[in-house]
């Protein structure tokens, strides 16, 4: 082969690694703003007022006033953090307890239960969603904080004792023997010991979780028809038909009901997306 | 001839003994202590309605009373033509499962080739999966609406007298959910590609250039191959959404309709419960979805379990 020969390969080389690279790029920009768009199309027009919507420019507050006028906006959001974060408190209580019993605490049958607990990951709520609604009905639990606060934390208990459970295997058995040789007993290598070192998989845990029940219409438009204990998206699932033909109402609404979830997912994706993953990695 | 040992006598006597410490007797008590309140909430609410379900799946029920009809509510079911056209409906969602899954493996792919900033498109790509359903779809029917930004785009591009009205028309309005609920589901599938990638030994790459392979083809034999298992759980995790997790997207975009066009299983069952009031029917179609996912969930991890 000639030098110049291979000195044409070389720069024909480069060449195409250019353009494939111009190419990725290329194909990256277009990807992003049809994954950005639609919020561009939804912070911009949740500040127009129905006019400047029509007229496709301008800035106004109108819609925001609007909004509060239908709908109890801040009673609402404040309704969607006390649930969230009590169906969150729950979950933590029960997938710790949980997943330590079932990754040190081995008793007879406890991997048959864990199983079982394992299994009900598979349970979809639409096909429990009749006998549930009577079963709470019947209990008086309709329409309190506490009850959907109930479901929701039966509903993520599964997959989050699941996490916690292969979490805990993965602390090594020396550490809690040497707890427990120092006189510790079962319950306080738990709390001084377990949970401190847990910390990440909790994390991982309360932000999946904050997502799931903050973002969930079905649970509260079922169990939460009042409008003083319904969640924001219900709130803005069930609008009064009147309002469906104004966008910046409705934009302005979506973006102040995005927004919770959307800034625990900036801060904190890198918990969301371990998490997300956890199931597979063994 | 050695002395037969038993395999573990280390192992027997650390049995033996824990079974006379009180610290064994400790952990058994606590452990049922502490698997108690889980066991409780998950008893409670998932394993006693699941049983509820599939007993009153064979009765007529309105809520309160109950009778029993035995197979009558699964006949009633299948001969019931809004309910052929539901199983038609979930049939065709499942036609969006592989180009959910096919478009974030392609950009995990170009994303796993070193892409400076490739952090931030990740976050960009992800984002959706943050959103409620409920928000995606009042912007969703902005987009395909007839006054909406789709038809801004056609009639910008000059193609101003074609009018897909998607949201009015049975099949069109379902196409709409299904486009709206990959462009979704494309950050979480790709976050398990990368994730998935991760785990490939880079020197097989390396071994691959070696030898002359194309980008293509390295994806095609060397990635694709390797990435088996995540595929397939994605598989799972996108067609358990289809089927169960798309009842907010489907109630603010189109209820259901127009007639039952997007009516899918999971909507069905909230319909039949709470508008129809009939608890038994939907108890019936709440049967057929819970083994639906079950069954696909289950010979799913069997394939996995057989190959490993």
């Amino acid at each position: 082969m000639s030098s110049i020969e291979l000195r044409v390969r070389l720069v024909d080389r480069r060449w195409r690694r250019v353009i494939s690279r111009t190419l990725i790029y290329l194909a990256f920009a277009v990807i992003t703003v049809v994954m950005l768009y639609p919020f561009y199309y939804m912070a911009l027009n949740a500040f127009r007022s129905l006019d400047q919507y029509y007229a496709g420019h301008g800035f106004s507050l109108a819609s925001w006033r609007n909004l509060f006028n239908a709908l109890p906006v801040g009673r609402e959001l404040l309704n969607s953090t006390i649930i969230t974060l009590g169906a969150i408190a729950l979950i933590l209580v029960v997938s710790t307890t949980g997943g330590y019993a079932f990754a040190v605490l081995r008793y007879r049958a406890s991997r048959l239960v864990f199983l079982v607990v394992v299994a009900t990951m598979m349970v979809p709520m639409q096909s429990i969603i009749a006998p549930e609604y009577v079963n709470l009905a019947n209990l008086g639990f309709i329409n309190h904080r506490y009850g959907a606060i109930l479901v929701y934390a039966a509903l993520g208990a599964p997959f989050s004792t699941f996490l916690m459970t292969t979490y805990f295997r993965r602390i090594p058995e020396d550490v809690i023997e040497a707890a427990l040789i120092d006189g510790l007993g079962y319950g306080r290598v738990f709390f001084l010991i377990m949970l401190p070192l847990a910390l990440p998989a909790i994390f991982t845990i309360a932000v999946l979780q904050f997502i799931q029940v903050w973002d969930d219409l079905l649970i509260g438009l079922l169990f939460l028809q009042t409008p003083d204990v319904r969640p924001i998206t219900v709130g803005l699932a069930t609008i009064p038909s009147q309002h469906l033909l104004d966008v910046p109402l409705l934009m302005a609404g979506s973006l102040i009901s995005a927004l919770p979830a959307v800034v625990v997912y900036l801060i904190f994706q890198r918990y969301l997306m371990t998490g997300l993953t956890m199931g597979i990695s063994k | 001839m050695e002395a037969e040992q038993p395999p573990s006598t280390w192992r027997h006597r650390r049995l033996r003994h824990r079974q006379t410490d009180p610290l064994a007797a400790q952990r058994r008590r606590v452990g049922l202590l502490f698997t108690l309140p889980g066991v409780g909430l998950i008893g409670a609410l998932l394993i006693y309605p699941i049983g509820q379900t599939v007993y009153h799946s064979f009765t007529s029920w309105d809520g309160i009373t109950s009778r029993w009809v035995g197979g009558a509510t699964y006949s009633h079911l299948v001969h019931n033509p809004e309910f052929t056209q539901v199983l038609e409906n979930n049939a065709i969602l499942v036609l969006a499962i592989p180009v959910a899954i096919a478009f974030p493996l392609a950009v995990a792919f170009l994303i796993h080739g070193k892409i400076r900033g490739w952090r931030f498109f990740r976050s960009v790509f992800f984002l959706p999966t943050a959103v409620s359903w409920v928000v995606i779809g009042f912007i969703s029917v902005r987009f395909f609406a007839n006054d909406g930004i789709l038809q801004h785009l056609l009639n910008n591009v000059g193609l101003g007298f074609v009018h897909p009205d998607m949201l009015s028309h049975e099949r069109s309005a379902l196409v709409a959910v299904m486009i709206t609920f990959v462009w979704s589901m494309f950050g979480t599938n790709l976050i398990i590609f990368l994730a998935g990638m991760a785990t490939i030994d880079e020197e097989i790459y390396d071994a691959a250039r070696v030898d002359g392979a194309g980008s293509f083809s390295v994806m095609f034999r060397i990635t694709i191959p390797l990435l088996k298992r995540f595929v397939q759980f994605t598989f799972i995790i996108t067609l358990i959404t289809a089927f169960t997790a798309l009842f907010s997207l489907i109630f603010v975009m189109t209820g259901g309709g127009p007639g039952y066009g997007t009516t899918t299983l999971e909507f069905f069952i909230y319909e039949q419960a709470f508008s129809a009031g009939d608890f038994g029917l939907a108890s019936t179609a709440g049967v057929v979805l819970f083994v639906a996912v079950a069954a696909v969930t289950l010979l799913q991890l069997r394939l996995l379990r057989i190959e490993d």
